[in-house]
């Protein structure tokens, strides 16, 4: 589907129609000119200080104690929580695009991929932060992992939360090897282009000996294929085993068995917003409309269209059930969720994650950028106050009265939230300045499958 | 300068080895092997024979040892132990604490010569065992690094005065006065009973007849006096029978609010009469009040109704009942009835025709009785109406109130004419001990500005305080724990007080400074109480002293002759019927202040309103809409010409037209809890004492409440946020489940209405329950129909399990710790609302939810049933808080004991029961059921291979409680008190329907009231 004839070159860009050596071109550029466009020195300022906000706030929280936060009893889960399932379900989009589409053969996935990767892997280290953050003592956090040790001391198997430890550990190393080894032939390219020592030396261990042979393309694709179907499951259980830390406690409004494919649905969603929220504006940055195109992006709108009106499907089913199983605190769970103190933040929620999908219906809005970007945003800011309602009016109003409570947060709450924003936005920045945006090698193959038709 | 005073002088609890090695400190601590009491006892000679008998009987006697203050050895290593006692062993003592003249006695718990923990004294009959919140969080206070440590001279600004010099100074100053017969010199004294303090006064006054000795409390007992000398022409005091009483009648006040003598002993008589399992019959409880109290929520009918027309309902009874009973020509004319709209209304002529019916079918098993809001005409009305019911000489007994105290005009007109003396310049010399009159004068006296005008004066005080602000001497006053002493209970028992640690600041008590006004001499105060008690031989005071009381000295009852009455002046006191009526109340947990440094009962929930760290002014909310004030709101309260300015919650249960305040908070000179002035920090809650005044009593009935528009974050520990109807409806559709009742008719006709009050499915496993029970199981019986709300519990606990306070912005934020809290739900509507009290401790569940989620494993069921915490593996996720349906489960947000690192808070260390953890930042806690209680008597037993005796192992809260209705026992036996109590029709277990299969069952509450249709 990529269009190669009006791949947009760079000034000074090589000479001849081979279409090849202009993706090449096109791509390595963004990391090989001294200096990046002016627009990414601004958000990097930006985004660095936010970074900067958020280790002044980390290490407020881990001098002082977890009580910075707003947590409170009964609301003992608050912003650290919520952030971590966000962000976890930010990555999704990645393996998904990377790993799912690449096994449908859905070839225009290959413009986005990379960088939906590495989205992924950014929004699971911000997601890895927070469950270390929130812990009570958060130099602890190790013990939640199988060491073996002289005192026989083991995780306890049967939480959720051990459940977690296995599933996010699993899905960011499986994610971190996809990504890297896909970026292997890239890399390999950045470093025979590569004009310094230190770039020649960086790119080189970062290429592990790629010299793109036949027998290394033949074993590189057998691993590709390999990691992409190891990849997939984990896309689905991921968020399914994050889905279990509430539907597995017997808290009402968390106790649903909807919630894994509802989780699921919902992170795809969210990634897939992601997704849009960053392409639009680094497509416009660094000159990709031509390989990001419009039709890219409306694709990925149909899906958010999909996927919205799955997880609108689960909101109300959520209802129906509570109200169907006659049970008095479920039921009230979900009165309280749309009528109760949080009201607020459940038609936020439904605003933004059901409403304004909607708009997609339209082709012209879905071709529209200005559209894609608010859509985006806002599908973001929705599927925060999704984990919001989840966590917060769950907990708020369980089962005795009295122990109801009405949980605030703090500063530090929201300088952290955003300040996990600037770290995401920082490394996302380093990412577009020095390492390969988009997958050159399987643009290539898609140029090459189309041309031959 | 006796060499005793200055070793006072130093802190010197501890004791360096070095010392330990000198000759004659070994040979000094020989001599005192045991304690002191035995060594002066007798010829002098340590007799271990005799000790040993004393001791073997002892431990038959009460379970606890006998002894009096050690001295310093009490922390030495064991290089050379004293026989008898082991370090770390808990060494329990028997003493007694005096509030506003009534002593309750204790049994004090040390370790290593720290009294940590403060219990009732079963053989007590102001305590039976119990403890009131006062009591339990007085050795917190002990150990309060704001407590004064220095004697302080105002005038010359000299510092670092020592007691010689003070003694030096007052034999000088004294000497005028002493020939003068003491004229000029005038001694303001907290209200005291003790028998030493009375002989000393008597003394000094014998010996200075001139000095003007006055009396001052805020919560006295004035009312109650004048209305017993109108009734029977002499001082007397009621003494309730509660336990032989059917129909019990509280006009205006709670008989089981620790601050009323007797609380203790009225609330477990009281709830007696509620136990129906064996009987089927129950008492029935009438209550007419202006403020929700434990009386009001544990009576069967309340009537609200504001405290100045109580007397027009107390005249209405006395009417019907004398046309009912007839004329009794001993007793006087009746009442006239009274001719007032109020008691016309529906409800009220309802509750007056049922309680008619059933004084009169319960004559000569009724009590009725009222309290010191209400004026002297109410008391001796009372009075009447247990003689008309035949009360007298069966559920009511008048015991002759010992001289002293209480004669006199009463405590108001005195410090009256005290302060006019002193701005006349009538006074020269002025000792006020104890108390805290520039704070709880009343205002319109300006008590301090009077105290100005008195060139010499003093003030012995725990604190450094408002008075002692003013005064040109301040003098560190030593705790009840720290002095020897004697107290008088309610019904005339006299009670031992010995100190169990030499007085950390070196301070004295009331009856050793005392002695020195008296003749110069600074004697100690054990001599002091020796010989007051001089007549009795060595072996029965040593008795008395183990024992905590005295045998056989309560006073005789007596049945003294009514005189008539005249008609009740109903005007008096009484609001019209537009007005706003204030009430003003010691406050339920910092009393009349001078607890308000005191963090344990400064964080305890209010037992109705709920709300820590402050008091609120309580009005209905029918009245609060009508004043557009909102809940939460701050409001402007104007009474005798002053203002200030207090959040109002709306409070159910308030009669109309009347709001309520607590005195004792709002405090400038307290210290760091309380509020200080001097060390910038703000005070706790608002000053009432500014509204009140000597004309009137503490019912003012004009106020005016304006409210401010602003509305503040009140640290309430339940219902912190405004609910909202959804909230409202789900709470009262969940009520019956959670709080289980019944009325005794509805009990009679369906006994297991209790196991039925939930629909569910069938509670089944999937599995055999992992942990297998071996030996014990334990478990715990609530009573609901006997919890009264009294939040004692929760201090016992908060002792016991060194449970930190964590201040008003983190229970703002709900991170109260208390491991035990008490549930307070309203049912029926706003205006005529019913109060039920549940205490929630840990559930102890077999199928615990919380130990599922823990992903460390730190939350772990043990091989007895009890959910273990261990709080070093504890990483502090929360996941078990979230998942645990009761929320017991309490997180440290941050190191609340990050206090103790100051160098100034070294001594709050001392507190602590060295037997519990004390936790740090970032782990999850809960209620243990004690286990250091299980475990040490488990220890106990198998050393001497010995089966753990039925009772032996008393849970904190289940051993304070005085009504009893907490017990902790073994589930595998199917005697234990425990089992038998599970096995009631009336026991469930809260929220079963979720099969967590909890340990903790309550017993659901049985209602009495007058069925409907008789």
């Amino acid at each position: 589907m990529t269009t190669l004839t009006d791949v947009n070159a760079f000034q000074g860009a090589p000479q001849g129609d081979n279409v090849f050596a202009r993706i090449t071109d096109n791509v390595s550029r963004i990391a090989e000119v001294p200096r990046p466009p002016r627009g990414w020195y601004i958000a990097f300022a930006i985004s660095s200080s936010m970074l900067l906000m958020f280790l002044a706030n980390v290490g407020y929280l881990v001098f002082t104690g977890v009580g910075v936060w707003g947590n409170m009893l009964p609301v003992a889960w608050g912003f650290g929580i919520i952030n971590f399932v966000f962000w976890v379900g930010i990555g999704h989009a990645g393996t998904l695009i990377s790993a799912i589409l690449y096994l449908l053969r859905q070839t225009w996935r290959t413009s986005i991929n990379r960088f939906a990767e590495a989205m992924t892997i950014f929004a699971v280290i911000c997601a890895g932060l927070f469950p270390a953050l929130h812990i009570g003592r958060p130099w602890l956090p190790y013990w939640m992992f199988p060491i073996p040790n002289q005192m026989e001391m083991w995780p306890q198997f049967r939480s959720p939360l051990e459940w977690d430890v296995f599933a996010v550990g699993t899905y960011a190393t499986v994610s971190l090897m996809f990504w890297y080894m896909g970026m292997i032939p890239d890399l390999a390219t950045f470093r025979d282009r590569a004009r310094t020592r230190a770039r020649r030396t960086v790119y080189g261990l970062l290429a592990v000996g790629w010299r793109g042979s036949s027998r290394q393309w033949h074993r590189y694709e057998k691993a590709y294929l390999l990691l992409a179907a190891l990849a997939t499951p984990l896309v689905l259980s991921v968020h399914s085993v994050v889905s279990f830390d509430f539907a597995a406690a017997q808290l009402p409004g968390w106790h649903t068995t909807i919630f894994p494919p509802y989780f699921v649905a919902g992170a795809v969603f969210g990634g897939f917003a992601m997704v849009q929220t960053l392409a639009v504006p680094a497509r416009q940055f660094f000159g990709l409309k031509r390989l990001i195109t419009i039709d890219h992006l409306e694709l990925m709108n149909k899906i958010l269209l999909t996927t919205g009106m799955m997880v609108g499907y689960s909101y109300g089913i959520e209802f129906f059930t509570s109200w169907y199983s006659g049970n008095e605190y479920e039921g009230f769970a979900f009165v309280n969720r749309a009528l109760g103190p949080y009201a607020w933040g459940y038609w936020t929620m439904i605003t933004c994650n059901v409403v304004s999908p909607q708009l997609f219906w339209f082709k012209k809005l879905r071709r529209n950028l200005w559209v894609t970007f608010a859509v985006g945003v806002l599908v973001n800011v929705g599927m925060w106050f999704e984990r919001f309602v989840i966590i917060v009016s769950s907990l708020s109003r369980d089962f005795l009265p009295s122990s109801w409570g009405y949980f605030r947060p703090t500063a530090v709450d929201l300088m952290t939230l955003a300040g996990s924003f600037g770290l995401f936005f920082t490394l996302f920045l380093l990412f577009c300045r020095y390492l390969p945006m988009v997958a050159m090698a399987e643009v290539k193959v898609a140029v090459a499958a189309r041309e031959a038709h | 300068m006796p060499p005793m005073t200055d070793d006072r002088t130093r802190p010197s609890f501890w004791r360096s080895l070095a010392e330990l090695e000198g000759e004659s400190e070994f040979r000094e601590r020989e001599k005192s092997e045991f304690s002191r009491e035995f060594e002066e006892a007798g010829d002098g000679q340590p007799d271990r024979r005799r000790f040993l008998q004393v001791m073997g009987a002892s431990l038959a006697l009460g379970g606890a040892t006998t002894a009096c203050r050690w001295e310093k050895e009490e922390v030495l290593p064991l290089s050379s132990r004293p026989e008898g006692i082991v370090p770390g062993e808990p060494r329990f003592y028997s003493t007694s604490m005096e509030l506003d003249g009534i002593g309750t006695g204790l049994r004090v718990t040390a370790v290593d010569g720290r009294p940590i923990k403060v219990e009732g004294n079963p053989l007590h009959p102001e305590s039976l065992g119990a403890a009131s919140i006062y009591q339990q969080a007085s050795v917190l206070e002990l150990y309060d690094p704001d407590r004064s440590t220095d004697i302080v001279r105002r005038q010359t600004g000299a510092s670092g005065a020592n007691w010689g010099d003070f003694d030096n100074w007052l034999r000088g100053a004294i000497g005028p006065f002493r020939s003068r017969r003491g004229h000029g010199m005038a001694v303001l004294a907290e209200p005291s009973s003790s028998p030493t303090a009375t002989r000393l006064r008597r003394q000094l006054l014998s010996s200075m007849p001139e000095i003007r000795w006055v009396d001052w409390a805020p919560n006295n007992r004035d009312h109650e006096i004048a209305g017993a000398v109108r009734a029977f022409g002499a001082p007397m005091r009621q003494l309730c029978l509660y336990d032989e009483a059917a129909v019990v009648l509280a006009l205006d006040v709670d008989p089981m609010n620790p601050a009323r003598p007797g609380a203790l002993a009225a609330a477990r008589a009281l709830t007696r009469g509620r136990q129906p399992d064996q009987t089927q019959t129950m008492n029935r409880i009438y209550s007419v009040e202006s403020c929700f109290s434990m009386m009001g929520a544990l009576a069967d009918h309340r009537l609200a109704l504001r405290s100045g027309d109580i007397a027009a309902l107390a005249a209405l009874l006395d009417a019907r009942l004398s046309a009912r009973i007839g004329a009794r020509a001993d007793l006087g004319p009746p009442q006239v009835e009274p001719e007032l709209d109020l008691l016309r209304t529906e409800r009220c002529s309802r509750f007056v025709d049922s309680l008619v019916t059933d004084l009169l079918n319960a004559r000569g098993r009724a009590v009725v009785v009222t309290g010191p809001r209400q004026p002297p005409q109410v008391h001796s009305l009372v009075h009447r109406l247990n003689y008309l019911l035949g009360n007298v000489g069966r559920t009511v007994w008048y015991l002759a109130e010992p001289d002293g105290s209480a004669a006199g005009p009463g405590q108001v007109s005195a410090l009256t004419g005290l302060v006019d003396a002193m701005r006349r310049g009538g006074v020269e010399f002025l000792c006020i001990l104890g108390g805290n009159p520039v704070l709880d004068a009343p205002a319109d006296l300006d008590f301090g500005a009077a105290l100005q005008k008195v060139p010499n004066s003093l003030h012995l005080a725990s604190y450094e305080d408002e008075t002692s602000q003013k005064t040109t001497w301040h003098l560190p006053r030593a705790h009840f724990l720290e002095a020897w002493g004697d107290t008088t209970a309610w019904d005339g028992t006299v009670s031992l007080a010995q100190p169990l640690i030499e007085p950390l600041y070196g301070g004295r008590s009331i009856i050793e400074l005392l002695s020195i006004l008296i003749d110069g001499q600074a004697k100690g105060g054990r001599q002091l109480v020796r010989e007051t008690h001089g007549q009795l031989p060595d072996p029965v005071f040593r008795k008395a002293l183990h024992d905590g009381v005295m045998a056989g000295t309560a006073w005789p009852r007596l049945i003294p002759s009514l005189r008539p009455l005249g008609k009740l002046n109903l005007a008096e006191g009484a609001a019209s019927s537009d007005t706003l009526e204030l009430v003003l109340a010691v406050d339920s947990n910092v009393y009349d202040g001078r607890f308000a440094n005191n963090g344990w009962l400064v964080e305890l929930p209010d037992p109705m309103t709920k709300v820590t760290w402050e008091n609120v002014v309580c009005i209905a909310p029918n009245t609060a809409a009508r004043l557009g004030i909102a809940d939460g709101g701050r409001v402007h309260l104007t009474a005798n010409g002053h203002s200030v300015t207090v959040t109002a919650v709306h409070a159910p249960g308030q009669a109309e037209r009347s709001v309520k305040l607590a005195l004792g908070w709002g405090r400038t000179a307290a210290g760091r809890i309380g509020g200080a002035t001097r060390l910038g920090v703000p005070a706790a809650g608002t000053n009432a004492y500014v509204l009140t005044s000597a004309r009137q009593g503490l019912v003012i009935p004009e106020a005016s409440l304006r409210a401010t528009g602003e509305r503040t974050l009140l640290a309430t520990t339940q219902d912190l946020h405004a609910i909202d109807q959804y909230g409202r409806e789900a709470t009262n559709a969940r009520l019956g489940m959670i709080v289980r009742e019944a009325t005794l008719g509805q009990w009679l006709s369906h006994p297991d209405f209790a196991k039925t009050a939930v629909h569910h499915a069938p509670l089944l496993q999937m599995w055999q329950p992992p942990v297998s029970y071996e030996g014990h199981r334990w478990g715990m019986s609530i009573d609901l129909g006997k919890c009264i709300g009294c939040n004692a519990c929760m201090v016992a606990c908060q002792a016991e399990n060194n449970v930190p306070v964590v201040g008003k912005e983190q229970v703002a934020r709900g991170r109260e710790m208390h491991w035990l809290r008490v549930d307070r739900y309203y049912k029926g509507t706003p205006d005529q609302p019913e109060a039920a009290f549940q205490p929630v401790p840990c559930q102890q569940c077999e199928n615990a939810p919380c130990e599922q989620v823990c992903p460390v494993g730190a939350t772990s069921h043990s091989h007895e049933g009890l959910n273990d915490m261990a709080y070093n593996r504890c990483i502090g996720t929360r996941y078990c808080s979230n998942n645990c349906p009761y929320k017991v489960r309490r997180f440290n947000y941050f190191n609340f004991h990050l206090d103790l690192e100051k160098p100034e808070n070294q001594v709050k260390k001392m507190v602590y029961n060295p037997d519990v953890t004390v936790r740090s930042r970032g782990v999850m806690e809960k209620c243990t059921f004690c286990v250091q209680r299980i475990e040490r008597v488990k220890i106990q037993a198998k050393n001497v291979r010995r089966p753990i005796a039925e009772g032996e192992i008393v849970t904190a809260c289940q051993q304070t409680c005085p009504t009893g209705a907490i017990v902790f026992g073994d589930l595998s036996s199917q005697q234990s008190q425990v089992s038998k109590l599970q096995a009631l029709d009336r026991s469930y277990a809260l929220l079963e329907e979720l099969n967590t299969r909890p340990r903790v069952q309550y017993l659901a509450r049985i209602r009495n009231p007058k069925p409907e249709s008789t």
